[in-house]
Formats: structure tokens, C-alpha cells, sequence
């Protein structure tokens, strides 16, 4: 790589250009057919030559050429119909372009390649970035959310920088990664989080490391025939992003954003009083008094024979009324503030072409004291050496910051269970002005005061390549890519936090991580279009990577004072370390023809090795067959006007999946790192342990998915719908199968299962109104996603008490509860569903109950310019899926936590009194009403409507900008999150406490995510 | 162009031959077990053995989840946490799905599995560096905890499932019906006596010797009402005057950070690479534990009773707000050592099986050892069953947070008069209901 570049460097400057001719001139304009407006940027190409250009800011070109007139121009804008028009002038020539309603014309990436719309086969959803840029999360994949159809998307926390469940057409396998891949320019980037501190369940996204202003187009691959090519790593969808580059011929842009604004969580949980709490409490104890001489069981009649919460005098905790109410939720929230700063520089030489992308972000949390901060530098660089040959180089760096805290799960250091889980009663200092802490949570003053845990992120990604035509419409195409992350994290625990109190006396953790990626890359293109009408393409190649990722831990406990935060200092050390590595080898082919733009077919075949699967099944092979009817183009569509296109496309393949299993799953291990004493003064010797079972047979898990589709445009164009039905079946889906751990293990990898999704996806574009001042455009889209298990062999659970479970005929991210019928209202017990009817209610009566898969979910953005003003206003919404509320299994504990947990205001719909209809039992610590987790109360609708972004802009008009020299500058303002309906009792229905992949909606602790206002500027030069 | 054509059936080949030790990747920190290799020779025997009892003092184990079912299970105890599974210990109404009874029987198979490996393996390992004297000790230590977790499993579920080869594939353990529970016992003897064979005659308090498996057979014959044999094993490790004796006071063996102290029969070792995460339930948030369970206010009211705790009092602290906690395991780091076997519970052992067999004044002299140590007075009991209530008490006290009094409870028939468990379905725990259906062959306990 170092070589590669040196040498790049050094043979730069030979790179010159130098061409000279005798020829006429030719000048004209590009303009808007209908406005009349000029268009900057447009290419204009002279037919049958290799003369091409570009107009400048008022629309104008300039050639110099020994063509003779009558010549044809052919040009074509982004957003118009590509025009081919012959004049008969030298100067003077008005080009008119009619603008193209639909994204028909667009240009869509795909994979090693590009297309126009119109001629794809395959189902690719593409989002232009300069729609979502301005959404104020850290990575762009949570700016997609409600933007491409198919794809499910939620942030479930409001951390920013943190990972997000990302979907594209449903969940495919139990233990692989079920996360698209991430393909940045050409580089295979890793997404999976480098975290090793505990920050209560979740962790960070290597995502949120890419600068959103740096990304010029994203395209998400979906089906079979788009994805096959990227074999193993297909299954779960391809994400394509495409960072800016300069253009050939133009001159330099300096562009220059910043916006401002604030973050805040627009709602928070309804507590009880102090009194509200101990009312409930005295209640609990009278009733479970009065259970207890029913059931005589004279241990409880003793202990539950004074309430709590009588007088002092009494030896009590005082009377309700004088308790106190502690308001802790609103020292943990704040107003965050939001900063964000992009300059970028852009042009290029008619042989050469730049970006150059400098920029930060300061994103603060709704929630003390979390923080993302991210520095970026972009560089990119394309130079053409001679006639056939193009070298260039793609570079980003990247200085990701975060101030993290545990929000979610855990009661030492954690901020929700400090903040919202403690009674409302009990006061933050004892009676001596110490700290109090209760039920092993943390102070939350002391946690606010002293959270000590950061991370930084230090990141590049890059590639270098090579491209030549070798003889005409043969390219070869040679790449070496990186990607490196070197994340270094910190904690460091004083003597006033629970986990460093004394005799701990300070706990500091230091921890690197070094990810490194290195691909390389060939591919051989050819393309030809004989006779007009068969145009067809070929493409081979091949792809080595190998990926190596490693870890230094150290720690220290016993501090000389908290002054001393470096592990030198500590008086115990401890250090580890882990290394792992895979690589894999792929070969690839792609074929595609097509009649006469009418008929088109294509086939894809890759194959790929991976290191992790035994000897015998290292390599899957995953081809994809696709083909499409442009109807449109039949004689009997011609002429039917109100139909501007019309295309049935179809395609079966299968794809593979080996992404997120253990890089050695297959291979039976024993390990170190069990050290045991050989007498009472030897101390620890070296020790060894049977660590995992083998399995020679383990392969890749498969994909098989077909897609049919329909393209259609309607009134030139004007509206434009595609809709999608597909179907994926995974066999052989990578399992941690369990084993019966009379063998002494736990479980194994195998391949066992099979998962099915079936769904559909719909997206509307409409050209509502377009005139001179006026335009009004409408992105609607709906997907929805069925999943079932089709066969697991035996059911597995997830999460501490079993909240989650998969099980064969169910779908993915299912609870497993029991079922509160109803409450009786006559005795206040809650009744609940006695499965198997033996009287009693068993681990037999639990049953899967809702499921966090949504049945639909899409977006609406509605654009309107006027004038100089921009209105865009973007709506997300989810229908159907479940949430697990965590925060109200504990809110809601009846009185049988005490004083070690709040109780939730729905606790004063407690049933109280023969005849009252509530869901909420009797208070009591006998009987079900709140021994039994897993009670299916708790499970509550999810589905929400949300006003996603609003963003409303005014460009200063030029005559006014110009003079101060600006190109132009925009002013706006962007609101996020600004309205939520949901049916949710808590303050947010996207949430989720874990990264765990096979637990989703599931709330605890979780940082609601924020509404945000920002105001920027936007200034080009 | 003519080059052009061998180029890329050239890189193809190259590629392809190259391709197969590209994809050949070993991880660095684990071997292969392939052929079975890894017990091959003394260094590899030695530290396979050292595994043994790494697994043996796993946080699931001996470290705190399976110790604390003993405890949980009794009367000394009252949860503060959030998680009910520990209530359901206390209120013995454990469910089949309750998170440590799971790992606790998983961690426990995965120690005999691996003795199974020692026990298979070492015998023919040819070394000329592995004396028969090593071979003996590392096997007769495996067959020593081989027969602790039998012993665990059977006291805890009943008759189990029994699997004495290593588990080489997954489908390895598959078809095992769960044998009696007096066939699970005669499997933890027929390996006691292999271990009494064995192992070598020396005093090793965090590995086990001929002693300590002649305490844990007291133990053994103690569970399976065989008083005399009980007897003359205890009695044959109390001889041992010189390496095992009451330290004094009670607190000695577990204060100021003591180990291995005269005390400890079998202790497990840990230290601050192998923390042992006991005290974090115990200790109080002021001293970074949680604090899900601490001693309840009959047990307070007891071991604070100078007559009944005495000395033994020093278990049980209080913060300055006022919060009583069990201080026996409080380390920083947390290198508390998990007390398998003590002394003191060989001296118990003794006096019960002499009461047993009505020889009092034997008896009644072995529990005043016990309680002169903790600083009370002599027992006053009279009669066979006062006496054996008193070292009932005793016991109570002496091991209020090692794992004895619901399995002392159980094996004397006394859970129904003292914890008010009628059900005897309810004296032992359910088998994990994951591994009932994992297993067709493992059936479920009654009533569960």
C-alpha cells in the first residue's frame, strides 16, 4: 500500500497534458426547455467524437473543434432527458433540455458498475444525500430511515454515535449478521462495533465515523440479481455509498455549511410522589398482611404486620404525607447542543478531478453527560494518464470522540437506573450530607460529576486504482483498498463511583482495538452494442481480503487518590489481549444483454472462500439470473401517451452469509487462559480448558431470494411507481445450536435452521406541481416484511430471564410471556392464560406473544420550492410492531421491590376495591399478580407516525449574493423529530436496550431519541 | 495482445494454488483439537488439570451461583434485588426457567467433562517427563472433582444423567437416560475410592489430596446416613491435628484477607486475573457491591446474640446508613476464596454421626469444639435429639454463607418443620427446563 502510494506520488507530475489543434469555435448555451433558466453543469457532447464539456455557472460552453456543421450535440443534465440536437451555427446555439420527472434517466450504481434506471433489472432503492444530510444523527444509516422501501431502519436510542438496526427486506439468519453491507467507494468498510466497554447494553456505530457531507448518492441493493454479485456478502442487502468527487473541466467550488441548534428529549416517564409511593407501599403491606393470615404463613403475617411508612416515633420511615419528592429525571436531561461545520473545495482540470472535504460535528445528548464529536478529512482524486488510462484515489479520515455513560441495562454506573429507578422518596444525600445510594444504584449526582468513560475513534479509509481500456470498450481495472480503525477506548471509575469505591478504591480500564481491512480488487469489463440493437456486457474479476481485528486490555484497581487515573499508578494490573483473523477469496463474472433497450437479461455468478468454514465447504458459490420487459417500447405502448413507461422485472438467485459468526466457529479449540495454582504459594500456573466443539461440516449459510417487479411512469413521467415482491428463503442458517450441556458445552456452530421473508415494497414519486416558481414533489413509499422460522430445531431464548425467544412457525424477535388476561375485578389478582390447563401457571403456560417486526413501515417527504424558498418535510412511520416496556416491568413492581425501585404513575390504577377495571393488580406480595415476570402487561403497540424532518430553506437571490461575491448562499432551518404519535406509554417506541442482534424492542433504560432545531447557512464560492 | 492472453490464466492459477493457504487461518490464543492432540504430554497433563479446577471455582460454580442456591435455598437470607429469580430460592418456588439453576448445572458438567478428559487421556500420555506419580495425582485429582459434581448434582436435582467419556462431537451425550439417585451416589464413591488410590498423601489446601477426599467423603457418607463410615473419615482427616485445625477466632479463615489458611480442607484459589464475583451480591453499594441479597433479620438477630453467634458475628457488618450486609466475601480485588470443605465441618460431620450413633459425649464434644472456637459456651443439649438439633443450629450458624443449610435441611427431612416445604417435590430443584428440551432422554423432576 505504502509502495503503491509512494510511487502514485512520484509519477504524478509525468502526467501532463498537451493538446493543441486548428479549429472552430462552437458557442451556445444550455438552458431549461420549459423555465428557460440556464443549467451550469450540464455536459454537452459533439456526437461521434470524443469531445466533451461541461457549461459553466451561466449555462455556457465552449468548444474548440475540427468537426464540420452540421453537428449534433448530445447533452444531458441530472434531471433531465438526455437530448440530442443538431444545429447548423457556430455561436449562438441554444440548447434546450425538457426535464426528466422521474428518476427513469438516473444514473444507479450498482454493483462494479453503473446503469441507468430504465435499463435495470434488479430492485435498488437510491436516496440522494443531499435530502438527509441535514437529519442531526451521527450516521448517515440512521439519516436513510423512511427513505428507500424495503429497508428498516431505527436509531432505538438517543445516543448519537450508537448502532442502529438496520434491515433490508427482513432478517435472514439467528447468529450471521443480518446488517447490509457497507460498501464505500468501492471498499467493503466493517460495520461492526469495536466497543469493549459496557455502556448498559448497546454499542457504537463504526457507520457514524462517515462524514453525511462527504456522500454524494446512496444506493441500497435488494434482490438477488443486484446483490449476487457480492456473493457471501449479499444476503442481507448492499449498501453502495459514493463520496463526492470533483468533475473533469470545471473550475473550483468552495463550498462552506455550519449549522446550530439543540437537542432535547420531548418527553420523559410519569413518576409518583414521594407520598404517591408510600401510600402504594403501606397498601402492599396491609394486603399482603391480610394474604398472608389467609394462607397462614406466620413469617409474613410478622413481617408485613407494620407498614412502612408510619410514623417515626414509631421506628417507621414517616407517614405518606410527609414524604418528600426527588426530581432526579431532569438533572440527567438537558438541552444538548448541536454544531456541525463542512468546508469542501471541488474542480478539476480537463485531465484531473478533486475534492477536498474538511469537516465537524459536535452532537451532545439528550442525556448528561454523552457526546459524539467527529473531525473528518476527505480527500479524492481521479487523474487520466494519457488516453486510456485513469488512476485515482479515494481517502477519508476520520477522529470519531465520545463521552459515554451506561444508560441502559446494570445498576452500577447506570444513569437511567440511577435516575429514573430509584424511589422518588428517597433523598440524594444521607442524613450526614454523604451521597446516598439505594439498591446498588449509583448516585446520580456522583455519576454526573464524575463519569469518566471515552472513547476515540481514529479512522481511514481508502483505495488506489488503476483503470485501462486495453483495446476498445475492454477495461481492466486494478484496486487496493483499506480500511483501518484504531479505537481507543478509557474508563476510569473514582473512589466515588460504586464500581471504584473503596476497597476497590478506583477501577480504570484501557482498552485499543486495531480493525484492519485490506482488499484487493481486478475486474475486466467489456461492453458492446452491435447493430444498434444487441447491446451486451461482460465482466470478470476477482477479490482478495483478509481481515484482521485485535485487541489490548488492560486495567487497574487501587489508586493512590483519584488525582491518579493512569493504569501505571494502579496498585492491581491486569492485561489481555485477542487476535483473530479471516480472509476470503472471491471470483465473480457478470453477463448482461439486452435487446434493443426492449429486452434485457443478465446473469451473476460469484464465488467466495472464506478461512472460517472447514476444509471441505471453504467455498459457496452464488449465482442470480435476471431479466426485464420494457413494455414501453412494444409497438402497442408507443403511442399510448398517458403511459410514459412501463417494465416487469424479474430475478432469482441465491446469496450467501458468513459475516458476525466467530472467525474460527468451525474448529474444536482448547484455550489458555485458565490458570490455577499448583499449592497454596506457587500462585497462578498456566491452565488449559476445552473451549468449543468442532464442526468439519460447517458452510455458508444461503439465501435464496426472488423478486418481481414492476416499473411504471405515468404522464411523461410525472408520476412514477415501482413496486416489488420478493420472497428469501435461508437454509442452512449459522446457528449457535444449543447442546445438552451434559456434554459440557453450551452449544455449537452449526448450520440448522431455515428462515423465511416474504413481503413487498412500494414507492410512489410525483412531480405534483412544477412550474417557473412553483415546484411540489412527493416520495411516498411502503414496505412491508413477513418473517417466519420456518425450521429450528429447538427453540432458543435471548436475554437475561428469557424475554426473547425463536421458535420454529414464529417470527424473528418474538416475546416469550405469560399472558395477563385480565384483572378480576373482584379479588384485584390478575388472571392469566393457563396454557395447558393443569390448574397452574407454569414455564408450560408461557407462550410467544407479539412480535417487534412491524407489519408496514415507510416514509412520506413532501419538497416545495418557491422562488428562493425550499420546504421539505419528511414523515417515518411504523405500523404494528411490539415493544417490551422494561422500564414499567420494574416501574410497575406493586410494592415487591420496596425501596429499591420507583414506581411509575400507572401504578395508581392499581386495582383497590371490589368492582374496579384496571390492568393493574391488587398490590400484594403473594399469588402472581407481581412475582411472574415475563408478563405480557408490559408488552405494549409500538407502532408510531413521525415527523421525521422539516427543513425549510431560502437562497438569497444572485443579484444580491453575487455582489458579494457568492455563488450562492442558502440560509435554512431543520427540525427533527418535531411531532410523534405513537401509542407507547414511554417516552419513545424506537428503542431498544441491546446490540444483541436477536433481541429487538426491547426498553430499558434507553435515552429517548431527541427532537432537534438547527439553523444553518449554506455558502458556496 | 499476445501477452494479454497468458496473463490471466497466469494470475488465475497463481491465484488459485495460492488461494488454499490464504484460507488456512489459525487463531493464536486456542489449539486445535484436532486427533484428539491436546493432552499429549507433562506440560499439557499439568495444565489441563489446572483447567479442572479453574472450572470447578467458576463464577457459576464454587464461585458464587451454585454455592448461593445453598444458601438462598435456607433461612438466612433476604433479597433486595430486582431479579425474582433469587426470591425464588428464598420463597422455594423455583422455576424450571429460573437463569441459575441453568448455569449452575451446565458449569458443573462442564467441570466433569473436564475430568472425563484428564481421566481418559493421561493414563497413556508417554512422557518421560510425566512420572507415575504425576499421573497419578492429576488423575486421582480428576476423579476427586468428578465425584464433587456428582455429588452437587445428585444433593441438588437427584439422580442425574452420568457421562464419563469426553465429549468429543455435539451428538456425543445424546441418548442418556437419568440414572437413580442412589446410582448417581454409588458413582460419586466407586470415584472417591478411585481418588483415595491416587492421590498423593501430602496437605494441599487448593488442590485435592488423599485428605481431601477422605473429607468429602465424610461428607458423602454423612448425605447417605452411613454414620459410622462418616465417622471414621472425619476422623481420619481431624487426626491430621498438625495441618488442620479451628483457627481462631471464626474469623481467622475468611479475615484480613487470610487464605489457605489451617482452616481450609479444600479452599479455591482466585486472584486478580481470576476474580471470583461472590461479593458483589453481598457487599453494599457504599463498598461497590449490589447488595442483592443480605442476611435477614432472624439471622441478625442470631449471630449478633453473643450466647449463640459469639464471634461469628464478624460475618455480618453494617454501613453507616444502617444497612446490615454478609461480609465474608468483600475482597478488592475480588480474590475471596470459595471454603469447599473446612475443618469445621468435618468436626460437625463427626459429632452428627456419633449423635447418630448414640455415642453423646463423642458428640457433644465434637460440636463444643465448634462452638468454643466461635467464643460460646458448651451445649447443654441432653438427649440424641437435642443434640442433633444443636449441631443442626450449629451448623446454621458456622456456615450461614457457604452452601450447606438447605441440603443439611433437605438430607435430614427437616425442610418441611423449619422452611415449611411440604412438597416434596419441592426438595429438589427442577432440571433447567432448556435442557429438558434440549434432551428427550432427561426428563423433569415431579412436580415441575
Amino acid at each position: 500500500m505504502k509502495i503503491a502510494i509512494i510511487s502514485w506520488i512520484v509519477l504524478l507530475p509525468l502526467f501532463t497534458y498537451a493538446q493543441n489543434q486548428d479549429n472552430i469555435t462552437l458557442s451556445g448555451v444550455v438552458i431549461d426547455a420549459q423555465t428557460k433558466t440556464p443549467l451550469p453543469g450540464a455536459t454537452v457532447h459533439i456526437k461521434n467524437t470524443t469531445h466533451d464539456g461541461l457549461t459553466n455557472d451561466k449555462g455556457e460552453f465552449n468548444f474548440l473543434t475540427g468537426q464540420h456543421l452540421p453537428i449534433t450535440f448530445q447533452v444531458s443534465y441530472i434531471g433531465y432527458k438526455q437530448a440530442e440536437i443538431t444545429v447548423n451555427q457556430r455561436t449562438g446555439i441554444i440548447l434546450g433540455l425538457e426535464a426528466a420527472n422521474t428518476q427513469l434517466n438516473d444514473v444507479v450504481v450498482v454493483g462494479y458498475g453503473t446503469q441507468q434506471r430504465k435499463s435495470l433489472i434488479s430492485s435498488i432503492s437510491k436516496v440522494n444525500a443531499s435530502g438527509i444530510k441535514d437529519i442531526p444523527v451521527a450516521g448517515v444509516d440512521a439519516q436513510l430511515q423512511g427513505k428507500a422501501a424495503g429497508v428498516q431502519i431505527n436509531s432505538n436510542t438517543g445516543v448519537p454515535g450508537d448502532g442502529v438496526f438496520i434491515r433490508v427486506r427482513g432478517a435472514t439468519s439467528i447468529n450471521a449478521s443480518n446488517d447490509p453491507l457497507y460498501v464505500v467507494d468501492g471498499v467493503f468498510i466493517n460495520n461492526t462495533s469495536l466497543q469493549t466497554v459496557s455502556t448498559g447494553g448497546r454499542a457504537t456505530s463504526p457507520i457514524a465515523d462517515i462524514n453525511p457531507a462527504d456522500i454524494e448518492s446512496i444506493e441500497v441493493l435488494k434482490d438477488a440479481s443486484a446483490t449476487a454479485i457480492y456473493g457471501s456478502r449479499g444476503a442481507n442487502g448492499v449498501v453502495i455509498i459514493t463520496t463526492k468527487r470533483g468533475k473533469f473541466g470545471t473550475k473550483p467550488t468552495v463550498t462552506f455549511n455550519t449549522s446550530h441548534g439543540w437537542a432535547w428529549a420531548p418527553q420523559l416517564w410519569d413518576l409518583t410522589t414521594g407520598p404517591e409511593h408510600a401510600e402504594i407501599m403501606n397498601e402492599f403491606y396491609r394486603n399482603s398482611e391480610a394474604d398472608a393470615i389467609a394462607a397462614g404463613d406466620q413469617a409474613g403475617i410478622k413481617k408485613y404486620a407494620q407498614v412502612p411508612f408510619r410514623p417515626v416515633s414509631e421506628g417507621g420511615r414517616g407517614t405518606p404525607e410527609e414524604q418528600q419528592t426527588y426530581d432526579r429525571l431532569h438533572k440527567l436531561f438537558r438541552t444538548g447542543l448541536l454544531h456541525n461545520y463542512n468546508l469542501a473545495l471541488q474542480g478539476g482540470s480537463p485531465t484531473n478531478k478533486y475534492y477536498i472535504g474538511a469537516g465537524y460535528t459536535q452532537q451532545q445528548a439528550d442525556i448528561k453527560p454523552i457526546d459524539f464529536n467527529r473531525a473528518s478529512l476527505k480527500f479524492n482524486f481521479d487523474q487520466k494518464v494519457g488516453d486510456k488510462v485513469t488512476v485515482g484515489t479515494s481517502n477519508s479520515l476520520y477522529r470519531s470522540f465520545r463521552n459515554q455513560a451506561r444508560s441502559g441495562d446494570g445498576p452500577q454506573g447506570g444513569l437511567l437506573q440511577s435516575a429514573l429507578h430509584t424511589p422518588t422518596y428517597l433523598p440524594e444525600v444521607n442524613p450526614d450530607g454523604t451521597p446516598a445510594r439505594y439498591a446498588g444504584f449509583d448516585n446520580l449526582d456522583v455519576l454526573l460529576n464524575n463519569y469518566d468513560v471515552n472513547t476515540t475513534s481514529l479512522r481511514y479509509i481508502g483505495n488506489i486504482y488503476a483503470e485501462a481500456e486495453i483495446i476498445p470498450d475492454l477495461r481492466f481495472r486494478t484496486s487496493w483498498s483499506l480500511d483501518y480503525n484504531h479505537y481507543d477506548e478509557s474508563e476510569y471509575w473514582n473512589n466515588l463511583t460504586q464500581l471504584g469505591a473503596a476497597p476497590t478504591n478506583g477501577l480504570a480500564t484501557s482498552a485499543l482495538t486495531q480493525n484492519t481491512t485490506w482488499i484487493n480488487e481486478q475486474t475486466l469489463t467489456y461492453r458492446k452494442t452491435l447493430n444498434t440493437v444487441h447491446t451486451f456486457g461482460i465482466l470478470v474479476g476477482n477479490t482478495l481480503q483478509s481481515n484482521i481485528q485485535s485487541t489490548t486490555s488492560a486495567q487497574g484497581s487501587g489508586f493512590p487518590s483519584n488525582a491518579f487515573k493512569l493504569i501505571s499508578a494502579a496498585a492491581t494490573r491486569t492485561s489481555s489481549q485477542l487476535w483473530s483473523k479471516a480472509n476470503l477469496a472471491s471470483f465473480f463474472g457478470r453477463v448482461d444483454y439486452n435487446y434493443a433497450n426492449k429486452y434485457f437479461v443478465e446473469f451473476s455468478v460469484r464465488a467466495d472462500g472464506s478461512s472460517r468454514f472447514g476444509a471441505n465447504h471453504q467455498f459457496g458459490y452464488f449465482p442470480a439470473v435476471g431479466a426485464a420487459w420494457r413494455l414501453k417500447e412494444e409497438h402497442f405502448l408507443k403511442d399510448v401517451s398517458s403511459i410514459s413507461d412501463l417494465k416487469l422485472r424479474g430475478s432469482i438467485g441465491l446469496t450467501g452469509n458468513q459475516n458476525g459468526i466467530n472467525n474460527f466457529a468451525a474448529q474444536g479449540l482448547w484455550s489458555g487462559g485458565a490458570g490455577y495454582p499448583d499449592n497454596t504459594t506457587s500462585g497462578d500456573q498456566p491452565g488449559i480448558y476445552p473451549l468449543q466443539l468442532s464442526n468439519p461440516d460447517l458452510r455458508w449459510e444461503k439465501t435464496r431470494q426472488t423478486n418481481i417487479g414492476v416499473d411504471l411512469g405515468l404522464f411523461n413521467d410525472r408520476i412514477g411507481i415501482e413496486v416489488n415482491l420478493y420472497s428469501k428463503h435461508t437454509t442452512d442458517a449459522l446457528l449457535q445450536l444449543p447442546v445438552n450441556a451434559i456434554s459440557g458445552f453450551n452449544s455449537y456452530a452449526s448450520n440448522a435452521g431455515v428462515i423465511n421473508n416474504k413481503g413487498y415494497e412500494v414507492a410512489i414519486n410525483t412531480f405534483n406541481i412544477r412550474n417557473r416558481h412553483f415546484t411540489w414533489q412527493t416520495n411516498f413509499n411502503i414496505s412491508g416484511n413477513s418473517n417466519k422460522i420456518v425450521q429450528l430445531p429447538i427453540p432458543v431464548t435471548y436475554y437475561n430471564r428469557d424475554w426473547v425467544r425463536l421458535q420454529q412457525g414464529y417470527s424473528m424477535y418474538s416475546f416469550w410471556l405469560y399472558k395477563q388476561l385480565y384483572v378480576d375485578p373482584q379479588t384485584g389478582n390478575a388472571v392469566f392464560e393457563d396454557v395447558n390447563k393443569d390448574g397452574q401457571i407454569t414455564v408450560a403456560d408461557r407462550q410467544i406473544m407479539g412480535s417487534a417486526i412491524p407489519k408496514f413501515f415507510g416514509g412520506i417527504t413532501n419538497n416545495f420550492t418557491y422562488k428562493g424558498f425550499d420546504l421539505g418535510v419528511a414523515f417515518t412511520f411504523q405500523y404494528g410492531n411490539d415493544v417490551y416496556n422494561l422500564n414499567r416491568f420494574f416501574g410497575e413492581g406493586g410494592g415487591t421491590r420496596d425501596a429499591n425501585r420507583v414506581l411509575f404513575a400507572d401504578q395508581l390504577n392499581r386495582w383497590q376495591k371490589p368492582g374496579d377495571i384496571t390492568d393493574v393488580p391488587r398490590v400484594t406480595a403473594y399469588g402472581n399478580n407481581y412475582t411472574l415476570e415475563q408478563n405480557s402487561r408490559f408488552l405494549e403497540d409500538g407502532s408510531f407516525l413521525k415527523l421525521s424532518s422539516l427543513t425549510l430553506g431560502y437562497t438569497v437571490p444572485k443579484s444580491i449574493t453575487s455582489r458579494a461575491g457568492f455563488q450562492t448562499v442558502r440560509v435554512y432551518f431543520t427540525g427533527s423529530n418535531l411531532l410523534l404519535f405513537k401509542k407507547y406509554s414511554g417516552p419513545d417506541p424506537e428503542v431498544n436496550v441491546t446490540s444483541l442482534q436477536n433481541v429487538q424492542g426491547l426498553d430499558l433504560g434507553t435515552a429517548p431519541q431527541p427532537r432537534t432545531v438547527q439553523f444553518g447557512v449554506n455558502v458556496t464560492l | 495482445m499476445q501477452t494479454r492472453k497468458y496473463i490471466l490464466p497466469f494470475l488465475a492459477s497463481v491465484l488459485l494454488l495460492s488461494c488454499k493457504k490464504f484460507l488456512d487461518v489459525e487463531p493464536q490464543d486456542a489449539i486445535s483439537d484436532d486427533n484428539s492432540a491436546v493432552i499429549t504430554d507433562k506440560s499439557s497433563a499439568e495444565t489441563a488439570t489446572r483447567g479442572l479446577y479453574r472450572a470447578l471455582s467458576a463464577d457459576a460454580y464454587y464461585g458464587s451461583n451454585f454455592v448461593s442456591i445453598g444458601y438462598l435455598s435456607g433461612d438466612n437470607i433476604v433479597w433486595t434485588g430486582s431479579q425474582s429469580i433469587i426470591q425464588q430460592f428464598i420463597s422455594h418456588n423455583v422455576r424450571a426457567d429460573n437463569a441459575n439453576i441453568a448455569s449452575a448445572w451446565s458449569s458443573i458438567y462442564a467441570t466433569i467433562n473436564r475430568a472425563n478428559h484428564i481421566i481418559a487421556k493421561v493414563p497413556a500420555v508417554t512422557d518421560p517427563l510425566l512420572t507415575q506419580q504425576l499421573k497419578n495425582q492429576f488423575t486421582g485429582e480428576a476423579y476427586f472433582v468428578r465425584a464433587l459434581g456428582y455429588f452437587d448434582l445428585a444433593r441438588t436435582w437427584g439422580g442425574v444423567q452420568i457421562t464419563l467419556t469426553p465429549t468429543i462431537t455435539p451428538a456425543d451425550k445424546y441418548g442418556i437416560k437419568r440414572s437413580s439417585l442412589d446410582q448417581t451416589y454409588n458413582q460419586v464413591l466407586s470415584d472417591l475410592v478411585a481418588a483415595d488410590s491416587l492421590l498423593p498423601t501430602t496437605t494441599n489446601r487448593f488442590r485435592a489430596t488423599q485428605k481431601t477426599a477422605w473429607a468429602l467423603r465424610a461428607r458423602y457418607h454423612l448425605y447417605r446416613r452411613q454414620w459410622a463410615d462418616a465417622e471414621t473419615y472425619a476422623t481420619k482427616v481431624i487426626a491430621d491435628s498438625a495441618n488442620y485445625k479451628l483457627v481462631q477466632p471464626y474469623s481467622a479463615f475468611f479475615a484480613n484477607n487470610a487464605t489457605a489458611t489451617s482452616e481450609s480442607v479444600l479452599e479455591l484459589s482466585y486472584s486478580a486475573t481470576y476474580t471470583n464475583s461472590h461479593r458483589n451480591s453481598w457487599q453494599p453499594p457504599a463498598n461497590g457491591g449490589t447488595r442483592q441479597w443480605a442476611p435477614n433479620d432472624a439471622f441478625l438477630s442470631l449471630v449478633n446474640d453473643p450466647a449463640i453467634g459469639g464471634n461469628r458475628s464478624a460475618l455480618v457488618a453494617k454501613t453507616s446508613a444502617g444497612l446490615w450486609y454478609g461480609n465474608l466475601y468483600y475482597r478488592s480485588p475480588a480474590t475471596d476464596p470459595a471454603f469447599v470443605i473446612r475443618i469445621a465441618e468435618l468436626w460437625l460431620i463427626r459429632a452428627e454421626a456419633r449423635a447418630q450413633l448414640n455415642n453423646l459425649s463423642g458428640a457433644i464434644s465434637d460440636l463444643n469444639a465448634v462452638r468454643s472456637r466461635a467464643g460460646i459456651p458448651p451445649s447443654e443439649a441432653a438427649t440424641q435429639s437435642a443434640l442433633l438439633l444443636a449441631i443442626e443450629n450449629e451448623r446454621r450458624l458456622e456456615f450461614a454463607f457457604e452452601g450447606h443449610r438447605w441440603y443439611d435441611l433437605v438430607r435430614t427431612n427437616r425442610a418441611a418443620a423449619v422452611l415449611g416445604v411440604t412438597d416434596v417435590n419441592k426438595q429438589v430443584l427442577p432440571i433447567p427446563a432448556g435442557e429438558v428440551l434440549n434432551d428427550i432422554d432427561l426428563e423433569q423432576n415431579k412436580g415441575y
